[in-house]
């Protein structure tokens, strides 16, 4: 009676477990399989899976000229995005946690980008930067800086230069809160010992304001690359990856490869190159986070 | 209590049984529809109360799905084994490459298939077999701002030299007013390289049908398109600047002349624009302007019928194509119709529409019925936005013909 009893309580977490992880398995692993097999599949136009070829997919994929160009856009932008966001929203956080009046309202406003929806920001931002028919245009205009409509937008690497100034502007909030919340959790202890030992501004930032908000600082860093990577409706809705995929990232060109030319193969072969660069990103951030257990211990 | 709900439930699952087996009498006909406009979906289930109520051993069931969809929708179906019986879209050769489609004389009575235009069936000729129907049409033509041509004292061009020469002429008059515009976007890139290559003899395909992509005539025509981008005679971004972008600067006057659809007056309407224009050909370099037809098509999947279901689907399909009932539709989408009747009867409604007629009857189409049409839509495009990028022409298409007809 005793062992059944002990039997019980050593499988029962994994019972409570259980619901989640079929949950995970369902929408999460299957999913990631289903990919994997297409990629690998020839897969009509009609999406009709015909059979296995091995690595065709990502042999067509690779040779074909858009892909470096793409691969390049999405690095520029992950890395652009991410590490500018990150900046500018740790300079913010710090400006936050000062006291000063009206800093509720601040920190409500610096929300709204986030809050708002994504292709709404993108929509919005076209609309500002439009030559035709932009508000920056308008207001230039209205205010006498310019006699002359400009065109913001001349090459693709300024459409793409846009592109990335709105993932860093949506992407600075969610930076921004991380690192408030790492500040609002430092004992001013620190600081008043640091204050009374003569230590200067920037002493104190980088021995103490720094090292105690690095958790909050990494956990937001590597979240950002993998939803920036993954990010699809500011490149869509502002160029769709045009000209000549000359602003695609990876997710862009893959909708295109699926949606428009009923390439689901290839799609799939991109998809699965993402993910493995995502996965090569997480293993070494997960590495290097439990060396780091490792040496505490 | 509990005896109550135990009698209740066997109550509801013999009465479940018993409209299960009224069900099975009669034949279940799923359609996919494409959704043109706002009022399409209502049109559908008027249709479809109509329709049963008419035929009683049969249960159709509409679904309307929007243009942005439709493909994926289709596709998964198709990949989960559920494909439609009837599908209305644009495309068809992919699907007769996986042999999903059933000829369309198997299934359509030969009273409706003899009301369609036969050079609308033509576009669905596949080996000698028509695989699809068309459902309805729309063509293109030059729509200009009189006002602004007045001004600038601009005859109607009708040939490239004329185009060039009106273009400077506007530019001159206000350098604010885009005169010409041009859409290259992935949208609908594809529409622009048949403007200026069908209007130079050249296009798609060569006589016999094969793929001619980097024939001279397009090289030539691709390059006088980029030329007017270059002159700075068109919109700013024309790898950007959708049709419809291109629609609502004409509306507002900031373009002077646009290639559009039969259907950009509404479009101007609804937009709240009050824009003086007219419309002409489309302007040409060898003396025959050729307008651009799109056609959209109705096709049968074959789902193992059995004898009543493909009676079903030709009952369908001769309800549908009712002259009074088909003219109402097209005439609510406001598209071009594929029948003879049905021009009769739109051209008779509507005086402006008696032209459009006249004008997708002459049309030249997409090569749709080859399988590689896909690739050569998205391959067109990239040449024309890697053209506008600076690179050249010749090379691009050679490469464009190499990688499709190898």
């Amino acid at each position: 009676m005793k062992k059944k009893k002990k039997i019980l309580t050593s499988i029962e977490p994994y019972l409570w477990l259980l619901p989640s992880m079929l949950l995970m398995a369902v929408f999460i692993l299957v999913p990631i399989f289903e990919v994997f097999r297409i990629s690998l599949s020839k897969v009509s136009k009609a999406g009709i899976v015909k059979g296995f070829i091995g690595l065709g997919n990502f042999q067509k994929v690779l040779s074909g000229s858009a892909f470096p160009i793409v691969l390049k856009n999405t690095l520029i932008w992950t890395v652009v995005v991410v590490g500018l966001s990150t900046l500018i929203g740790f300079i913010l956080a710090i400006v936050m946690n000062n006291q000063f009046r009206g800093r509720k309202a601040a920190r409500a406003i610096v929300v709204f980008p986030w809050a708002t929806s994504l292709i709404i920001q993108a929509g919005v931002w076209k609309f500002i930067i439009d030559t035709d028919y932009g508000a920056l245009n308008t207001l230039l205009m209205q205010l006498g800086i310019l006699d002359k409509a400009a065109n913001w937008t001349p090459t693709p690497a300024a459409y793409f230069a846009w592109e990335c100034w709105v993932g860093i502007f949506v992407t600075i909030p969610f930076v921004m809160f991380c690192v408030l919340s790492g500040l609002q959790s430092i004992d001013n202890a620190y600081y008043e010992a640091a204050t009374v030992d003569g230590a200067t501004y920037w002493q104190r930032m980088f021995r103490i304001t720094i090292p105690l908000v690095k958790p909050s600082l990494t956990v937001s860093t590597v979240l950002n690359i993998i939803y920036v990577f993954n990010s699809f409706p500011i490149v869509w809705t502002i160029t769709k990856g045009d000209p000549a995929n000359r602003t695609d990232t990876l997710v862009t060109y893959l909708y295109k490869l699926a949606f428009y030319n009923g390439k689901s193969g290839e799609a799939a072969a991109v998809s699965v190159i993402g993910f493995l660069i995502l996965c090569a990103c997480a293993s070494v951030y997960m590495v290097v986070s439990m060396r780091k257990e490792g040496s505490d211990e | 209590m509990r005896k109550m709900v135990t009698l209740g439930l066997a109550a509801l699952m013999a009465g479940a049984m018993v409209m299960g087996a009224s069900a099975e009498e009669q034949v279940d006909l799923n359609v996919i529809a494409a959704q043109y406009g706002q009022n399409t979906a209502a049109w559908w289930a008027d249709f479809v109360e109509e329709f049963n109520a008419a035929n009683p051993g049969i249960n159709l069931n509409v679904e309307v799905v929007s243009w942005n969809d439709i493909y994926t929708v289709v596709n998964t179906r198709i990949g989960n084994g559920q494909a439609p019986d009837i599908l209305n879209i644009d495309v068809f050769a992919d699907y007769v490459d996986d042999e999903l489609l059933l000829p369309a004389q198997d299934y359509v009575s030969e009273e409706t298939y003899g009301k369609m235009y036969e050079s609308f069936l033509e576009q669905s000729n596949i080996d000698g077999t028509i695989w699809a129907i068309p459902d309805l049409a729309s063509a293109r033509a030059m729509y200009y701002n009189v006002d602004i041509l007045e001004a600038a004292g601009v005859e109607v061009p009708t040939t490239w030299e004329e185009l060039t020469a009106a273009c400077e002429a506007i530019k001159a008059y206000d350098d604010s007013i885009y005169p010409w515009g041009i859409d290259m976007t992935t949208d609908e890139g594809q529409a622009a390289f048949a403007y200026y290559t069908w209007n130079n003899g050249g296009g798609f395909v060569d006589e016999n049908g094969d793929w001619a992509l980097n024939s001279e005539q397009n090289v030539e025509a691709i390059e006088y398109a980029i030329g007017l981008v270059n002159s700075g005679y068109t919109n700013s971004d024309p790898s950007n600047d959708t049709r419809y972008d291109l629609q609502d600067m004409f509306g507002a006057g900031q373009i002077a002349m646009v290639i559009a659809p039969n259907s950009l007056p509404t479009y101007v309407a609804d937009g709240g624009y009050e824009v003086n224009y007219a419309v002409a050909p489309i302007p040409c370099n060898n003396g025959e302007s050729v307008s651009a037809g799109v056609m959209d098509r109705f096709m049968c999947f074959n789902n193992d019928y059995s004898e009543e279901e493909l009676a079903a689907v030709t009952t369908f399909f001769d309800y549908f194509y009712d002259d009074e009932r088909y003219s109402e539709w097209v005439l609510m989408e406001g598209f071009l119709p594929a029948t003879k009747a049905g021009g009769e009867a739109v051209a008779a409604a509507d005086e402006s529409m008696a032209a459009w007629v006249d004008i997708v009857g002459s049309s030249k189409f997409y090569p749709t019925a080859k399988t590689e049409w896909a690739d050569v839509k998205q391959g067109v495009i990239d040449v024309e936005q890697q053209a506008l990028l600076g690179e050249d022409v010749q090379t691009l298409l050679d490469n464009l013909q190499a990688e499709i007809a190898g």
